[in-house]
């Protein structure tokens, strides 16, 4: 599929950028969904021409290929994973400093002061419960992660383990930023009485909330808002105590072969333009840039309750927050 | 599965020559050994070494910090429970199939053959998946059948049942070929002089199985411990087990030491279980075939026994139908348990997303599974007809990566080939390798088991003529255990296929394996998705077997030659 992908395109360039000469094709790890890579890639590839070869790495298996090959770099652009991710990048020098003209409306939390990363979307987390069990046990939709406690969901709610999800631990040190370490402990292990399993991957739960193997499911939301457009019984709740939120980043590979293709994909993919794109092609993905359309079926950013992020300090604290779950609510 | 591991620790027999006389086998000797060194030890000690780096040198403060964690202790307990109660349990099954097949008189023994066989070649997850789909929440049998809608099958219950359905099959060949050994005339002998049925099943029969039964009850046990299949989906975070959070504690917290330290704990069950079966009960096999087959026209079993056994074989064929009839029929639903109609919509995604991860399958299991075959036969050739110094170390060594669990095996090849001078992550040539030396036991055992059925007069006679011991190989010794090399083709064929605890570790963009694509199918929740690989991989396992099979026939005219076992 991908050597189809880049006839593809190859194709797209031909017919499309005859006027110019042929342009060297920018190498791309994805860890956007390969679904959604493909479709923000190949508009960026309609609108300026230049071809994108691109592979799809989740996060860990992303850096870490980017550590192995660190010498010999094969990619030009990150694209995809959570900020705290291309921090880690970041820090371990893998990655070169570009201060994108597109990125200046950007929200400081969205970028990386030196220009090292920049975040070119965001989804806050959300409960995704179906309306059909609801209905069977007479239960009303509940709206707080306290409700979220009560006896009727015991065994329905599946969630990602923060043993291998980032989704997971997102949940894990949002609540201890939100509300103090034992106060969120205390949270999360009321919320493990009522957990049917844990997923090795963030986007399963909702998987199981399609096929009704789970009712209640933990994730970030655009798998939930795809599940409402196409009509399956679920509703989208942001618990009023609040939810953390994940901002996707795009960094440029130090060593980069094709540094203008990797820079004009950064500038593209952050202008109004490429932001708009997100809710065109239905990604369902919030957009970061102020004055970019928010899709359809997206609520408002005003209407949830966001709890402010810290990447550098989430990254820092990871092993030590991870240990204290198995510890505190496994054990339970 | 290794059928006969016990023929491995003959002393060599007459005829052998010695190696100081042909220096090319003695170069081929000390080549074999540079080679298992590089790609089966190394590897090991690789990890043993990373399991011992701390910041402040060497030392056990890896493993002191893991097993200090009350959770990494639990998963070993876990583990040992997992892998003594499915050993059990799956052995349980595979008797009473196997002996039914080879003492019991019914109808349609074929087709129970068949259904005991055909599992060696599932996919891993298919247990896992098949569950998910009879007893999930939304299950066809849970939900749809009983109206049961919150069925806890996360946890130790459900891994079980899944995991006594991967095992038993092979429980049941390897125990077949040892009760079809015990020689019925001597259960005709005893009912003769007046024991009752029952008397022979306790004093005669079964004694003469305890030492098979005990090796498939260890040789499952390894199994199931290194397994990390449907523990990952089933087990979840309720239920831990080591080979599950080695993989987590690697690939989810990016701490490479402290997986290796649960990779190398995981080892000690592991390699003990694997030396008893060896040096202990291999030992202890009793040899009742007597040369010329024996038939016996005595009725072994009471006709109320005969047709409970009868009932048995049919339940559990219609639950391993059950369980792969569910794979595919979820491989054809739209969405499995909410929009059940007909559709290729999960084969159009394999076809599009996957089908570079199914080329990528078949090359790299076209590309190993001759050179392990041939390594094989070649190890099992100097072990059994030569004599050198190291002989058994070479076996012994050559073995051994049969018994480490996958986890080690992928964990010590990141290690050992992603710096020079062997930089090989990231390519095919690690995957085949990594295939290569895992699955080349198998031919070792075919072929040591084969070359002891040859008389080695045969071989001297080529050798009286002028022939060197590497001519008499390839124009005698070779067509003479055709048989037992097409075997061990189909062993590392399947297992290459199937293979996920090591090759998980080893794919990369370019070289993805069908396994690791349904492991992030299911680890993502697309289970139909998931479904479907499975479909296409029992598929195109069963085209190359049925491919070999032709290839025996037209070009060796061998024909009935049983290629799985």
């Amino acid at each position: 599929m991908k050597r189809v992908l880049v006839l593809a395109m190859t194709f797209v360039l031909l017919i499309g950028a005859s006027v110019s000469a042929a342009k060297m094709p920018v190498t791309v790890y994805a860890s956007v969904d390969e679904e959604n890579a493909r479709k923000i890639l190949s508009a960026f590839t309609q609108a300026t021409g230049i071809p994108v070869n691109f592979v799809f790495l989740s996060s860990g298996p992303a850096l870490a290929r980017l550590e192995a090959e660190a010498n010999n770099p094969q990619a030009d652009l990150w694209l995809g994973a959570p900020s705290e991710n291309h921090i880690l990048a970041k820090e371990r020098g893998l990655t070169q400093s570009y201060v994108s003209p597109s990125a200046k409306p950007l929200d400081g939390k969205f970028k990386d002061a030196e220009g090292y990363w920049h975040a070119f979307y965001m989804n806050p987390l959300g409960v995704g419960v179906r309306t059909d069990f609801l209905e069977r046990v007479g239960a009303k939709l509940p709206i707080t992660w306290e409700e979220l406690f009560a006896e009727t969901f015991k065994g329905e709610i599946q969630m990602p383990t923060p043993q291998s999800s980032g989704t997971a631990y997102n949940l894990v040190a949002s609540f201890v930023l939100k509300m103090g370490e034992d106060q969120a402990f205390e949270y999360l292990a009321r919320l493990h009485q009522n957990v049917q399993t844990y997923t090795q991957s963030g986007t399963a739960p909702s998987k199981a909330l399609a096929i009704g193997q789970a009712n209640v499911a933990i994730q970030f939301t655009p798998a939930f808002l795809q599940l409402i457009d196409e009509g399956y019984p679920v509703k989208l709740v942001f618990p009023a105590e609040g939810v953390g939120y994940e901002a996707a980043a795009v960094s440029i590979v130090k060593g980069a072969r094709n540094l203008e293709g990797a820079q004009a994909l950064v500038d593209w993919v952050l202008s109004v333009q490429g932001q708009n794109i997100l809710s065109s092609e239905k990604t369902y993905f919030f957009p970061v840039h102020p004055d970019a359309e928010l899709g359809a079926g997206l609520p408002g950013l005003s209407e949830i309750n966001l709890i402010e992020y810290d990447a550098a300090w989430a990254g820092q604290n990871k092993a030590r927050l991870v240990e204290r779950w198995v510890n505190e609510v496994l054990r339970k | 599965m290794p059928a006969n591991p016990q023929l491995l620790t003959r002393p060599s027999p007459p005829g052998v020559r010695n190696v100081v006389r042909e220096p090319l086998i003695m170069i081929l000797v000390g080549l074999i050994f540079v080679i298992l060194g590089i790609f089966i030890l190394f590897p090991l000690v690789k990890v043993v070494q990373t399991s011992l780096t701390t910041p402040k040198g060497y030392g056990l403060a890896n493993y002191i910090h893991q097993f200090k964690s009350w959770y990494v202790l639990r998963s070993l307990y876990n583990s040992l429970l997992m892998g003594v109660l499915s050993a059990v349990g799956a052995c349980l099954i595979g008797f009473t199939m196997a002996y039914a097949q080879t003492r019991a008189n019914f109808p349609g023994k074929r087709f129970f053959e068949l259904i005991s066989i055909v599992p060696i070649i599932s996919p891993p997850f298919i247990g896992a998946i098949s569950l998910l789909f009879l007893f999930g929440n939304n299950g066809l049998i849970t939900r749809h059948l009983l109206g049961i809608y919150n069925y806890p099958i996360y946890g130790l219950r459900g891994l079980l049942i899944a995991q006594i359905m991967t095992f038993f099959p092979v429980a049941y060949l390897s125990l077949k070929g040892i009760l079809e050994a015990i020689d019925p005339t001597l259960e005709d002998a005893a009912l003769d002089i007046g024991a009752s049925r029952w008397q022979v099943f306790s004093k005669v029969f079964f004694p003469l199985a305890i030492p098979g039964i005990a090796s498939s009850l260890l040789i499952i046990f390894v199994e199931s411990l290194a397994d990390f299949g449907n523990p990952l989906i089933l087990a979840g975070s309720e239920f831990p087990t080591l080979a599950v959070q080695a993989y987590l504690q690697i690939t989810g917290m990016y701490d490479l030491k402290g997986g290796a330290a649960l990779a190398v704990a995981l080892l000690i069950p592991s390699l003990t279980a694997f030396l008893i079966q060896k040096y202990y009960v291999a030992k202890r096999h009793y040899t009742t075939v007597t040369g010329k087959p024996t038939q016996s026209s005595v009725s072994k079993v009471n006709p109320l026994v005969n047709w409970l056994l009868f009932v048995f074989c049919v339940l559990v064929s219609v639950a391993v139908l059950l369980f792969y009839g569910v794979i595919i029929f979820g491989a054809f639903a739209k969405v499995w348990g909410y929009d059940n109609t007909l559709s290729l919509r999960n084969f159009a995604y394999v076809f599009d997303v996957g089908l570079d991860a199914v080329i990528d399958t078949i090359q790299v299991a076209i590309a190993a599974t001759p050179i392990s075959a041939i390594l094989g036969m070649l190890i099992a050739f100097l072990v059994v007809r030569q004599r050198f110094m190291g002989r058994s170390a070479l076996e012994m060594t050559a073995l051994l990566n049969f018994a480490l669990p996958g986890t080690v095996v992928g964990i010590g090849y990141i290690l050992a080939f992603n710096t020079r001078p062997f930089l090989l992550t990231g390519t095919m040539t690690i995957l085949v390798l990594n295939f290569v030396f895992r699955y080349m036991p198998a031919g070792i055992e075919n072929g040591v088991a084969a070359l002891q059925q040859i008389d080695p007069s045969i071989e001297e006679a080529a050798r009286d003529l002028g022939a060197s011991s590497l001519v008499t190989f390839r124009k005698v010794t070779l067509p003479l255990v055709v048989p037992a090399f097409f075997s061990a083709l189909v062993f590392s064929f399947v297992r290459a296929m199937t293979a996920i605890s090591a090759a998980v570790f080893l794919v990369s963009a370019r070289w993805n394996l069908i396994t690791v694509q349904i492991l992030n199918q299911v680890g993502s929740g697309r289970l139909g998705v998931a479904a479907a690989f499975s479909v296409v991989l029992v598929v195109v396992v069963l085209l190359a077997i049925f491919i070999i099979k032709l290839l025996l026939e037209k070009v060796y005219g061998l024909k009935g030659i049983r290629l799985v076992s």
